[in-house]
């Protein structure tokens, strides 16, 4: 029992975090329908940026956040510009190599420029533990769930009360409907990027105080992305909040009881299983899988 | 003498890296299973080599064959994987499995020695792939890169190979016309995981060290595409060529910048990154096809 | 030789096909008309395999094939194209035709030769070589047809193969399909082309929102007041006989 209290709180700390990840990722599929295969390296220019900031100006990664969100727009209309435009209507093979391209671009770009050494953010909060009768987290941790959960019921808010919101939920069911309404997909779609990549990088920002920065780190937080994606239901919103709870909760109690040594290949097993039998999501209707679509 | 060497080393990891792309193709050019996760079935392969040379004090021979059997069998899972979920899911599902091998891989103590690796054994010997001249390991690559691009012709003369082409032109009217989509499908995944296994045992006894963090890679397996695409996905000379551009730059790059500058070496992967992109959008068919419908143009005016 | 026996398929909360029974004999040609939306093409779905039955019976030369994955029903001897056409675009014609002969013919290069025969007989020899993506709408319909013959088909299932076709296409294509018949293949023909179906067709079956409201020779179908309601506010001319 004692433990207990420990896990619910990690868990809820943790998924605000993976939320804020997967919440972009689960916008461009929505809207896009791409699978966005860099989404990994936007998080981790995040954490970059959050790094250098405060290793060049001492800047509190609290305090970048606000800088990130213009940043992190630019960099996502660039890149739309640059690589993104036209993929939707392309071909699979277009959409797969488009963003693994990017990704490894991306990847490479950090290698070489920042070297692969293992970077890390101490503003003078990481080091600060709450206690909440047996349970003790990080101010950090709290602050990024915080933030995480705020900046995920915005984007919810905005997608479904504003007329752009409405605007890209409607492109996202019926492409040629809302072309003949009037509407410009390609900047619906330009949207959705910038504002998934947005999500990506400020989550990257609040991480930083809490993981390793290096050029290869987002590789195994857009893994699990993609678990609470899919789980989810790719597209659903509200299903990427709730499967964001359900890996964190996979993670902490498996670290609990497994270690964290193995709890990795059960949410990927997991994965697999959902992607097989139930590729709507758990929370998905049955038949309206559209993967592959 | 060096430079012999340095050359022999180059031309074999050119053949090698362009046998294994091959063996990519045959599912993901010649099917259209586009997998990002082919390196679980190098690791298997790699893994089963250096598993029974030191662990069971098997000829590494024996190794190929059992990292070939591993491999088919995951191969028949992931194929039955390409026929429930299409294009990037199934891509998605690639890399999950890759990982889980990864994670086990890396993780297992007891039988792979985790997180260290495994050092390959050199004990010379025909039975033991052990070579001293690397003129031995040429001949024996090349026939690799041999074998898998007479699989490739295969599949472009064959029966199965042109209903397997109509698979992945159009799989609904591949299946009203009588064509097994699924079957074929599996079996070409399958056939091309064992195909990779052999590639990673053969690499495994080469380098001489098993690193999990290496093999099983999304790095790896995305490089397998890589020099297809860009190479000519779907033709099967087409990964040669893609691995000779790529892997030859990368030695002359590895050869030029020593210690100090080593991380310069990686702006070839994002020159290749960007490669990608331009590639797959403009120029699909890849360099092979290119210069294929040019010489085919330029023949056509020569007629005229 | 086909039995359908009350076949109906759902969709969700949509009945697309309800409880429709026909037959059509061997060598006969059956047509099938209807309004948009009146469950044809689902029909054909059905009947080859696409989609399972909900509920009824697809029998083919009296053996169940309802629930049989597509390729098995080909193999079998029933054969369907598309509506819209789905050509293998980055191949040749002459390798789209040869991929339906293999079907029946193992060796590549005997399975060539049916290929240039089932060419031929659709008058497509002079674009043998051509990339079928590079086809117009006209040619793309010709391929399908001919891509279908060369799985050998006894029965021929053809889903509006006449519509986009200009008058010339038209008489060609009518000419093939008249000669397949001649061979004794059955043809199971929606349309939408009434005054093609007329001339073609032997019988008529009429479907309206999943259906069947009327089954019968042309002459019959075009003075039933039924049919002619359900067709009422679309552009449509039901010819005389």
């Amino acid at each position: 029992m004692g433990a207990v209290p420990q896990l619910v709180i990690s868990t809820v700390l943790l998924g605000g975090i993976y939320a804020l990840i997967a919440v972009g990722l689960t916008l461009i599929f929505g809207i896009m329908r791409v699978v966005n295969f860099a989404h990994g390296e936007f998080l981790m220019l995040g954490m970059y940026l959050a790094f250098w900031a405060f290793a060049l100006w001492g800047l509190d990664p609290y305090v970048v956040l606000v800088g990130a969100v213009p940043i992190f727009f630019g960099v996502g209309l660039v890149t739309y510009a640059l690589v993104m435009r036209g993929v939707v209507k392309a071909s699979h093979n277009v959409q797969i190599f488009t963003t693994v391209g990017l990704s490894t671009a991306l990847q490479n770009a950090a290698l070489v420029v920042w070297t692969g050494d293992f970077r890390v953010v101490r503003p003078w909060h990481s080091g600060v533990v709450i206690r909440l009768g047996e349970a003790a987290f990080n101010l950090s941790q709290v602050v990024a769930f915080a933030v995480a959960v705020l900046f995920t019921a915005a984007l919810v808010a905005f997608m479904k009360w504003t007329r752009a919101g409405r605007i890209m939920r409607a492109t996202a069911q019926d492409v040629e409907a809302a072309t003949l309404m009037g509407i410009d997909t390609d900047r619906v779609y330009r949207l959705a990027w910038a504002i998934g990549l947005v999500c990506v990088g400020i989550a990257g920002v609040l991480m930083s105080p809490l993981y390793s920065v290096y050029p290869t780190a987002g590789l195994q937080f857009v893994l699990l992305a993609y678990v609470v994606v899919v789980l989810g239901g790719l597209g659903d919103m509200m299903g990427a909040l709730l499967g964001s709870l359900i890996v964190a909760a996979v993670e902490v109690i498996g670290s609990y009881l497994v270690g964290s040594a193995w709890k990795e290949v059960i949410y990927f097993v997991l994965f697999i299983a959902v992607l097989v039998f139930r590729p709507a999501g758990l929370f998905g209707q049955r038949g309206s899988e559209t993967l592959g679509a | 003498m060096i430079r012999d060497g340095f050359l022999l080393d180059g031309l074999i990891l050119i053949l090698l890296w362009g046998a294994v792309s091959g063996a990519w193709n045959v599912a993901g050019g010649y099917a259209g299973q586009v997998s990002l996760g082919h390196s679980a079935f190098f690791g298997i392969g790699a893994y089963s080599a250096a598993l029974l040379a030191t662990r069971f004090h098997q000829s590494p021979w024996l190794g190929l064959l059992v990292g070939a059997l591993l491999a088919t069998v995951a191969g028949l899972v992931i194929g039955y994987l390409s026929t429930r979920l299409k294009g990037p899911y199934f891509g998605l599902a690639t890399i999950a499995f890759s990982q889980v091998l990864l994670i086990v891989a890396s993780r297992w103590r007891g039988f792979t020695s985790g997180s260290e690796g495994i050092p390959v054994p050199f004990r010379p010997g025909l039975w033991t792939l052990g070579f001293q001249s690397k003129v031995a390991w040429v001949y024996l690559i090349l026939g690799l890169a041999v074998t898998v691009y007479l699989v490739a012709r295969y599949l472009e003369t064959s029966r199965p190979g042109y209903q397997l082409a109509g698979v992945r032109e159009d799989e609904d009217a591949a299946e009203a016309l009588g064509i097994p989509s699924r079957r074929l499908k599996v079996a070409a995944v399958a056939a091309s995981a064992a195909l990779t296994s052999v590639c990673g045992g053969l690499w495994a006894q080469y380098v001489g060290f098993v690193d999990p963090f290496y093999v099983f890679s999304v790095d790896l397996s995305v490089r397998f595409a890589l020099n297809s695409i860009i190479g000519g996905i779907g033709t099967a000379i087409g990964p040669f060529v893609g691995s000779l551009l790529i892997t030859s730059l990368e030695t002359y790059l590895r050869a030029t910048f020593s210690d100090f500058k080593a991380g310069l070496i990686g702006i070839y992967l994002i020159i290749y990154g960007g490669l990608l992109i331009v590639v797959v959008r403009f120029v699909p068919q890849g360099l092979v096809g290119w210069l294929g419908e040019r010489l085919r143009a330029v023949g056509r005016y020569a007629r005229a | 030789m086909l039995e359908l026996e009350s076949v109906t398929k759902r969709f969700g909360g949509l009945t697309a096909v309800k409880e429709v029974s026909l037959h059509a004999q061997p060598g006969e040609i059956l047509g099938i008309i209807g309004p948009n939306g009146a469950g044809k093409t689902t029909l054909f779905n059905v009947i080859s395999g696409f989609y399972a039955p909900d509920a009824g019976r697809v029998r083919l030369d009296g053996r169940e094939i309802g629930g049989l994955p597509a390729h098995r029903i080909c193999a079998l001897g029933l054969t369907r194209t598309f509506q819209l056409v789905k050509p293998f675009g980055n191949l040749s014609v002459l390798d789209n035709v040869m991929i339906g002969a293999l079907t029946r013919v193992r060796a590549v290069d005997r399975a060539r030769e049916e290929a240039r025969r089932v060419i031929a007989t659709c008058r497509l020899e002079a674009f043998a070589k051509s990339r079928a993506r590079s086809l117009p709408i006209g040619l793309r319909k010709r391929l399908e047809v001919a891509r279908a013959l060369a799985t050998r088909p006894r029965l021929l299932l053809l889903d509006e193969v006449m519509s986009g076709l200009n008058p010339a296409e038209l008489v060609e294509m009518i000419a093939i399909l008249r000669r397949l018949h001649g061979d004794g293949v059955g043809l199971i023909v929606i349309e939408h082309i009434m005054a093609a179906m007329m001339r073609l067709a032997q019988r008529i079956v009429v479907l309206h929102h999943g259906e069947k409201i009327a089954e019968g020779r042309p002459a019959e179908i075009s003075r039933d007041p039924r049919v002619v309601d359900a067709y009422l506010g679309e552009e449509f001319v039901l010819a005389d006989a």
